[in-house]
């Protein structure tokens, strides 16, 4: 079964295209991470999910029904955290935890849910006083009520710790091993690596690449990153492994010397620089960080005006 | 229901503002001081004969009509636009809301917020009735209640459906200062000024209607008039009286003014989810 299917989907503002003939579908049972930079579409596009936006063109179906024609009927079986939502603040969390309740029309526990996200003891406290993880975990737990099938989850790390963050991700993946659908964005690649089945990559309005992680990896093929330690090195100790087939690049700060390179050539650069006299103490390979997965697809010059950790699309 | 919940969790918001506290005190020291005041002033002569509804119809002229609808306007005009602006709207529509029921439940649950201090605020200045010198009548006092609480609904629901039409507060801001002061005070400033203006009596040749009737007209159309006719003829008991030949008219106009209250009241919410439904948030 289908659970998000867009087909043909653009959003223009004005002259502004912030989706571009978009068609993206996630298989139910998936975890799928929709990334890019800020600005890329990926909240107008989880916006029209939602019928927040509505498509200028094309067709966005949830859970086999029309975002559009059938906005409650969709909400009703989804739970969602919104991006730029803001909490009640004169409401405690427990009272948002009962709105959703009752708006959903289903028996919960709230304490069971405020256990559940983290803010066990929290539940009386009015949530404007509550701190942005804080409110973030509420949104979370209120997108859990009902266990829906499918979550919509925008940028949901923003405003947590590490720690936190953490959490989010063992939450995601507890949901996802019940049998829920996971849909969600971010524009940081080290919260999705370990949970996602699917990734897609939007850029300026356009799914630039989607595949698996390790799919993607072999598909940009960047080779691998090898780190060896060594007594020194200067420069011109560096000019012979510049030279090799298959390095890309060498940069050293003294004691080691980091070289991005094809798999096949790590012997050779760790050869040529004994040749030149430095002495190899120990080399270690990376894979290709997502992080450089991320800058090849998304682009390293959008990806740099936007702050690590502030959302708004 | 989905209206419900909505305008509950809308109730529930408001009532913890400290807005609706400090409403109940204002209308339970505004009330009770027109009644110790009219008991007062009528103790010397006839009291015995005077009755709460004669100081209704005092309170009617300034503090309903004139601080009903802007409490009312204060209370709702940031409803939708407002949540709009912090963004707890896409909290409210992320559950299975639909935008009609954020609308409507915004009506009805800033209607509560004014209808239930005003409630409160009269049982006081009811006892104070009751145990003094006036004459009490309770169900002329509770229908006036309701009446209030009408008042207060269509302009909670103008306000609303201004709220749902603009995605900017300062434009709500504007729409309600405006909104009050073309139906308390510019209409009925023409209204006064149209018998100079057209001369009295019948008026001008090419007016197909008498310069009465055109008041009558302005009044009926102007939410604040239309209420003025029904709460007058309400404590009158003259509210629907069958008419001798003579009353048709006035008969013709009470029944205008009661439709002209039920269209406020569904018209601009209305308006404003057409609106409304069409945005992009």
């Amino acid at each position: 079964m289908t659970a998000i299917s867009l087909s043909g989907v653009t959003k223009r503002y004005g002259d502004v295209v912030a989706v571009r003939d978009l068609d993206l579908t996630v298989e139910s049972g998936e975890i799928y991470g929709f990334l890019g930079p800020n600005g890329a579409g990926k909240s107008t596009t989880i916006n029209m999910l939602l019928d927040f936006v509505r498509p200028t063109t094309g067709s966005v179906d949830v859970l086999s029904m029309d975002a559009q024609r059938e906005p409650t009927a969709v909400r009703r079986r989804i739970g969602v955290l919104p991006e730029g939502y803001d909490v009640y603040d004169r409401l405690t969390g427990r009272q948002h935890l009962a709105f959703a309740i009752e708006s959903k029309d289903v028996s919960a526990d709230p304490d069971a849910l405020l256990d559940r996200v983290g803010l066990t003891g929290a539940g009386d406290r009015k949530a404007g006083g509550y701190s942005k993880g804080m409110r973030q975990r509420l949104v979370l737990g209120m997108s859990l009520v009902g266990d829906p099938e499918l979550l919509i989850l925008d940028e949901p790390s923003t405003g947590l710790d590490p720690e936190g963050a953490k959490e989010m991700r063992e939450i995601v993946q507890r949901e996802a091993d019940r049998g829920t659908t996971v849909f969600f964005s971010s524009h940081v690649l080290g919260q999705v690596e370990t949970v996602c089945d699917r990734v897609g990559i939007m850029r300026d309005g356009e799914l630039v690449a989607e595949d698996s992680i390790e799919g993607l990896r072999e598909a940009v093929d960047t080779g691998e990153q090898l780190v060896v330690t060594v007594d020194a090195a200067s420069e011109d100790d560096l000019a012979a492994v510049r030279e090799l087939d298959g390095v890309e690049s060498v940069e050293t700060d003294g004691g080691t010397v980091t070289v991005d390179c094809d798999a096949g050539a790590k012997t050779s650069v760790v050869g040529a620089l004994e040749e030149a006299g430095v002495e190899v103490r120990d080399f270690t390979t990376e894979d290709t960080s997502l992080e450089d997965l991320f800058l090849h697809y998304a682009g390293e010059a959008s990806y740099a005006t936007a702050p690590a950790t502030e959302v708004g699309e | 229901m989905s209206v419900e919940a909505v305008a509950r969790k809308d109730f529930r918001d408001a009532v913890r503002s400290r807005w609706l506290l400090g409403l109940a005190v204002l209308f339970v020291v505004i009330a009770t001081a027109f009644m110790l005041i009219g008991a007062r002033f009528l103790s010397a002569s006839d009291a015995q004969t005077f009755s709460t509804s004669a100081i209704l119809g005092f309170m009617n002229g300034g503090f309903t009509t004139g601080l009903v609808p802007l409490i009312a306007l204060v209370v709702a005009h940031r409803a939708v636009v407002g949540e709009r602006e912090s963004g707890s709207l896409k909290l409210l529509l992320s559950l299975p809301h639909s935008r009609v029921d954020v609308v409507a439940g915004k009506v009805a649950g800033r209607t509560a917020a004014v209808g239930v201090p005003l409630f409160l605020g009269f049982l006081v200045p009811a006892l104070v009735a009751a145990l003094g010198p006036l004459q009490f009548a309770p169900l002329d006092y509770l229908g006036y209640l309701v009446l209030m609480v009408v008042l207060a609904a269509v302009y909670v629901a103008i306000a609303v459906g201004c709220s749902a039409v603009t995605s900017s507060g300062t434009v709500a801001v504007a729409a309600a200062v405006g909104v009050y002061f073309l139906f308390t005070v510019v209409l009925g400033g023409i209204n006064n000024a149209l018998p100079l203006v057209l001369g009295l009596g019948g008026g001008p040749s090419w007016l197909p209607l008498t310069v009465g009737e055109l008041q009558t007209l302005l009044q009926v159309l102007n939410p604040t008039g239309a209420f003025k006719i029904v709460s007058r003829e309400f404590l009158a008991g003259t509210l629907f009286a069958p008419p001798s030949v003579e009353q048709r008219f006035q008969q013709a106009t009470e029944a205008a003014a009661v439709v002209m209250l039920g269209v406020w009241l569904v018209a601009p919410p209305l308006a404003g989810l057409a609106r409304f439904e069409r945005a992009d948030l």
